[in-house]
This record gives structure tokens, sequence and C-alpha cells, in this order.
């Protein structure tokens, strides 16, 4: 896999060895130091997916993953040194695919990373669109609309939703999802799903409040309902 | 409020009693003075017409040695003695007694028979006795040694009248004063009390944590003195807490600070580490065990500050719970499975689903197993989850067969750093079962340490039943109904 990555991190040390290991796995490894010097990196070079630390100095990982986001739907893996939700939620927000926790281990991360660019290089779908109420997804075109109208989805709440129709009726566990979706388990670890759930809701559904079409089963999951 | 017993209250009794007293005693002896003094009056005045119409009045009316009733009648005296209001029965010894008016035939026989017998003995006799239905005074005497004997009667009962309108008088003004000093009593045991009840709320409030609670000075008496030294406690107790406050605080946010500063070193340390460790085998033998122990003390210290770190949000309070439906029966199997998988399980055959937080009932059990694992070694485990009806709680038990605690130490297990085994430095921080027990606080629960007969610890969490206990299917139904459900002990 040669795979480019750009690694944006303020320490040294964990940068320097962050990018050792990447390139260990095989990954061609490009650095930058602060959020400023990863944009600029970013609009020089092509890269096939984004490792980005939250707190950097001059710009910070939020701001650099929404500018990012503005021009391109590359994968971006957020270090957070704050696993709390509500740093999952403002990284979901601005455009992350996932997050790792920080102190990590290089394989552990070396795994998240394939998993992001596994999902990012999912080719498209079989050509017939899928419908969940008056909300159709067209795989072929990764786009969704409701009533006509497009709803701009991530990369994960597309495949959110794709799972979720796929299995209409049927309950599919925070775990199940986990391992669809993100492509790797997480033990104990659902707020990511529960997270983007919330997201994605509040753009198919009438009233997010009260969901009709992703609805919460209580203590086993989420399903889609017809 | 006057409380039985209380000094207010026996204030306020002793001296409404002394009132009550007084103007009982007082209305009294006016009562029997007014009466007495009257009645001697209307006596004396009566006593004295009497002996004058004995001798003077009766005789000069010419009646013959042994009048008949009739010459009594004619003799007009009947009429002159009753323009003096003063009604008369003669007795002459035979016959009916001339009366002065008819109410009074037959009223002779009513008349005490001393007062008679003195009367017909020739004595000035009276009597105080009800004569035809009035309160009346009977003076009684002979006209001479032998001739005709005359009662007067005087109506006193206006002057009865008047004296029960005293006495009624009397009644109610001792009632009304009584009713006043309860009143004043009051107020006045109020105010000698004010002091000691603004105090006894000022220690109240310290004794709340209220550091600001003083008494007030309101007078220069040794009350206030006594205020004053009170006021000067409670501000060096103030001080010296606020002060111990500080350096707690400043302790904490030290703690917090140096586990923040740690953490970006600690995770350049973990990514080394974890490259370190695959390429161990490379190593020269020379380095190789170095490396090995680098890597493995690296995961104490990891494990370390992320404990630094939980407690000093702990102490800042910064702790949120996210609550959920949670089938414990589920969750202790993946945790057991993940930190100790050689433990036994002894579940409930029906799902058990609350509403709490499964990512601190994780950090809970996995420190309880945790500390079984490194204090136990080697020894069986057994992990159980059963309901106890009686206390409305839930309890997962951690026991082990090891050597236990001594229980003397038993109660310090949930202190910050306290080792029970001050000689076993293992890999723990010394954290775990202070950080499980916070957590578990933070449920509305609390863990318990016990040391079992045939040795070993057996430690406890204890869930209240939040009353929502569910099927895992997600189907409410009554929380009693799972609760009473019968919990079949099954070995895994």
């Amino acid at each position: 896999m040669d795979a480019r990555i750009l690694l944006v991190e303020d320490d040294p040390s964990i940068r320097e060895i962050t990018a050792i290991g990447l390139a260990n796995a095989g990954f061609t490894v490009e650095t930058a130091a602060d959020g400023a010097a990863g944009l600029e990196r970013f609009g020089a070079e092509l890269f096939d997916l984004v490792l980005l630390d939250v707190m950097l100095p001059r710009l910070d990982g939020l701001e650099v993953c929404r500018a990012i986001r503005r021009t391109s739907t590359i994968p971006v893996v957020m270090l957070t040194a704050r696993a709390d939700t509500i740093d999952v939620v403002v990284g979901l927000e601005a455009g992350a695919d996932d997050y790792v926790k920080k102190p990590f281990e290089v394989p552990e991360l070396v795994a998240r990373v394939r998993a992001a660019l596994r999902r990012a290089g999912r080719g498209p779908d079989d050509a017939d669109p899928l419908h969940l109420g008056s909300v159709a997804i067209d795989l072929a075109g990764r786009t969704v609309t409701r009533d006509g109208q497009d709803v701009a989805l991530t990369r994960t709440e597309f495949d959110l939703l794709t799972e979720l129709t796929r299995h209409v009726g049927q309950v599919l566990s925070r775990d199940a999802l986990l391992d669809r979706i993100w492509g790797y388990d997480y033990l104990g670890d659902s707020r990511l799903v529960d997270v983007a759930v919330g997201r994605l809701r509040a753009k198919i559904e009438v009233d997010p409040a009260t969901p009709t079409l992703i609805v919460t089963v209580r203590g086993a999951g989420y399903k889609a309902v017809r | 409020m006057l409380r039985r017993g209380g000094i207010r209250a026996r204030l306020a009794l002793t001296l409404v009693a002394m009132v009550a007293l007084t103007a009982t005693l007082l209305g009294t002896g006016a009562y029997v003075f007014v009466e007495t003094s009257l009645h001697d009056q209307v006596l004396r005045d009566a006593a004295t017409q009497a002996r004058f119409d004995l001798s003077v009045t009766v005789p000069n009316r010419g009646l013959p040695a042994a009048p008949t009733p009739e010459d009594i009648v004619d003799s007009g005296l009947r009429e002159t003695f009753l323009q003096r209001g003063v009604d008369t029965i003669a007795d002459v010894g035979s016959g009916e007694p001339v009366v002065s008016k008819p109410d009074l035939v037959g009223e002779l026989a009513n008349l005490p028979p001393d007062f008679t017998k003195r009367v017909s003995d020739g004595e000035l006799a009276y009597t105080w006795t009800t004569i035809a239905g009035h309160p009346s005074l009977v003076i009684g005497g002979r006209v001479g040694a032998a001739g005709p004997a005359f009662y007067f009667i005087h109506d006193i009962s206006a002057i009865d009248e008047a004296l029960g309108q005293f006495r009624l008088a009397l009644t109610v003004g001792t009632i009304a004063l009584i009713l006043v000093a309860l009143l004043v009593a009051q107020a006045v045991a109020r105010g000698v009390l004010a002091p000691v009840e603004a105090a006894s709320r000022a220690a109240e409030r310290l004794e709340h944590g209220d550091l600001s609670a003083r008494v007030p000075i309101t007078s220069d008496d040794e009350f206030g003195t006594w205020a004053d030294r009170f006021n000067r406690m409670a501000e060096a107790l103030a001080e010296t807490i606020g002060r111990l406050e500080a350096a707690e605080a400043q302790n904490r946010r030290f703690v917090a600070d140096v586990a923040h500063e740690l953490r970006t070193p600690l995770a350049a340390l973990v990514a080394e580490a974890s490259i370190l460790r695959e390429h161990l085998d490379s190593l020269p033998d020379a380095s190789r065990r170095a490396g090995e122990l680098l890597v493995s003390d690296i995961g104490r210290l990891r494990s370390l500050v992320d404990d630094l770190m939980e407690v000093s949000r702990f102490d800042a309070h910064a702790e949120q719970i996210a609550v959920e439906p949670v089938d414990l029966g589920l969750l202790v199997r993946a945790i057991t499975a993940s930190h100790l998988p050689e433990a036994s399980l002894v579940l409930p055959d029906r799902p058990l689903v609350i509403d709490t937080d499964p990512r601190r009932l994780d950090r809970i059990l996995a420190n309880l197993l945790d500390n079984a694992r490194e204090h136990a070694p080697g020894a069986s485990v057994a992990v159980s989850l059963a309901t106890h009806d009686a206390a409305g709680e839930i309890v997962v038990a951690v026991t082990d067969r090891g050597p236990g605690v001594p229980r003397d130490r038993l109660a310090r297990i949930f202190e910050r750093f306290y080792k029970a085994d001050p000689s076993r430095h293992g890999g723990s921080s010394g954290l775990g079962l202070a950080i499980a027990a916070e957590h578990a606080a933070l449920l509305g629960g609390y863990l318990t340490a016990s040391d079992l007969v045939e040795g070993g610890l057996r430690m406890e969490l204890r869930l209240p039943v939040t009353g929502s206990l569910r099927h895992g299917d997600g189907m409410a139904i009554g929380g009693e109904d799972a609760i009473a459900a019968p919990i079949r002990h099954q070995e895994s």
C-alpha cells in the first residue's frame, strides 16, 4: 500500500515517531507542524488521507478540517487528547470521519488509517437507487435527495444511511454499525454511532426530535423504518 | 414556638402562675371584704331600727297586753313598716300570724327553728335566709318579755345582685389579667432568650458548613461578651478552613497540571514504545531486556497518568454522566471477558436492564477485576450479578480467593494511593479502587469490601434499582416483575 498521508502534529516527538510507524507500515508520509502549514501542504500536493491533531498552533485542527472539507472528500482522522463526547461531536461536525484518542499505539493508528482508506476506496455501488420514506439514495452517484431536494451528507453519514436502509426493519446494534461503517471494533465506545445518527437525522428527518425514518430501539441499537 | 420544658416555656409559665395567683387572692379578698361590709351595714341599720320599733313604735300603738291578730291588723303597724319597705310577720302566739303581704303566709314555719326559739325566748335575733323566694335579712324580737313577736324582713336582693356583678367583674378581670400576663410573659421570654436563639441559629449554620455565620451583638452584657467570643472563634475557624481549602485546591490544581503536562510526552512515549515492542526481537541481547522493561514501564506510567487525570476530573467536578438503557448481564459478561476471562460468571437468567452510564460501569468493574488480578494472582475469581430485592439494589460482586485484606485495613482500601500490602509493587497506580468508588457514587451507588472467612476478598458494587428495570427486548414492564424474576445461577 503506497497511500500518501499528510500528518499535521505539533509535538516533534509524536510527529516523528508516528511518521516512522506509518512509513514502516508502507505509507508515504508528509508532515506539517502547525495548522496553517498543514493546509498549505494539503493545497500543494495530492494525498489519500489526512491525520490531524486537534490542538494545533496558528490554526487548530478543526479549522483545518473545515477548510479541507470545503474542497475535498478525502478521509480525515482527528488525533484528540480528549475523547469527550463534545470533542467527538465537534470533530464530526467539522467533517472528520474518525478520531483516535491520544495516547495511541502506532499499530492501532495504522489499523484505523487502513480502515478509513478502505472505506474511501469503496467504489460506486450497484446502480439501483434505494428509498427510505421520501429519501432517495443514489448509490452510483453517492448522492441523497429528500422530496427531490439534494441533501449534503458526509461520507460517514452516507454509509450509515445506506447500511441502515439496506437492512430496513432490522435492528442494527451500535457495535455492528461500528464494525460495518467504520471498519473496526471499538470495544464499548459507541458514541461515534450515536453522534453520527444524530447528525444524519438532523439532515433527513422532518422533525429530528421525533425521528420516523431512523428510530432508536432502546438497549439494542437503531433501525430504519420504511 | 413554645417547646415543652424549654426555658422560654418555663419562664412564661412561672410568670403567668404568679400573676394568676396574685389576681385570684386579691380578687377573693376584695370580694369577701365588700360582701362582709355591706351585710354588716344592713344588719346594723336593721337591728337599730328593730330595737327602736319594738321599744317605741309598737308600744305607742296602745295594743292590749295580749293582743289578738285582729288587734295587730287594726293597729296599722303593718302599713307603717311597709312604708319603710320592710315586710313583717307578727306572731301573737295564738291564731294565724299577721303578715304584711300574702306571700308571707306560712313562711314563719320555714324560718330556722333555733332562730324562732331565740326570738320567743325574748332575744333580738337575726338570720340570713330566703323568704318567699328573695334573699332576705330577718330580724325578730318580742315586745316586752311576753308581748307579740315581730319579724322584720329586709329584702337584700339588690345587694346580692350587686355582689354577683362584682363577682363576675372580678372573675373576668382575673382571666383577662392572666391572658395579658401570658402575652407579656411570651414577649419577655422571647426578648430574654432572643440572643440565645440567634446564637443557636448561628451555631447550626456553622455546623452545616456556612462559615460566614455570626451571632449579632445586641447588648453590652455578659451575653454580648459571649457573642463576641463566639464570633471570634467562628472567624478563626473560617480562616483556618479557608487556608486549608485553598491549599487543597492548589494541591489538586497542581496534580491536574502535572497530569496534563505529562500527557504530551507520555503520548510520544506510548507511540515510541509501541514501535519498539514490534522490533524487540531485532535488538541485540544486551539491550533487549531493557527494551522490554521500557515498554512495560511506559504502560505503567500511562495508567498512572490516566488515573491521575481521571481523579483530577472528579476533583474539578467536571464529570457528567450519560445515561442509557444497559443490559447489565451482557455488559458484565463483556467486561469480564476483556479484563479477566478466566473468572467464573454467575448471571441471572433473564436480562436485567437499567438506565445507567455503561462507560462508568465499565470503569468500575474493570478496576475491581484489575484489583483482583493483581492482589490475588492465580486465585480463582468469581463475578456475580444479582438483585437484592429488600434493599432495592443491584449487586455486582467480584470475589477472589486470594490472600484477602486484614480487617483493619479494609476500611481504607478506597483511599487514594492506599496499598493494603505495602510490600507489593504491582502495575497499578493505587488509584483504581478510589476511582471506582467515585464512579459508583456518580451512578448513585457505592462500593463495599469484605473479607471472606474462608480467605479472600469480596468487593461489591451496589446500584439503586431506579424503577426502570426492563426486559432486554426494550419492552417496558413493571419493575417489580423484573426484580422478582427468579434468578438461576449458572457457571461459565
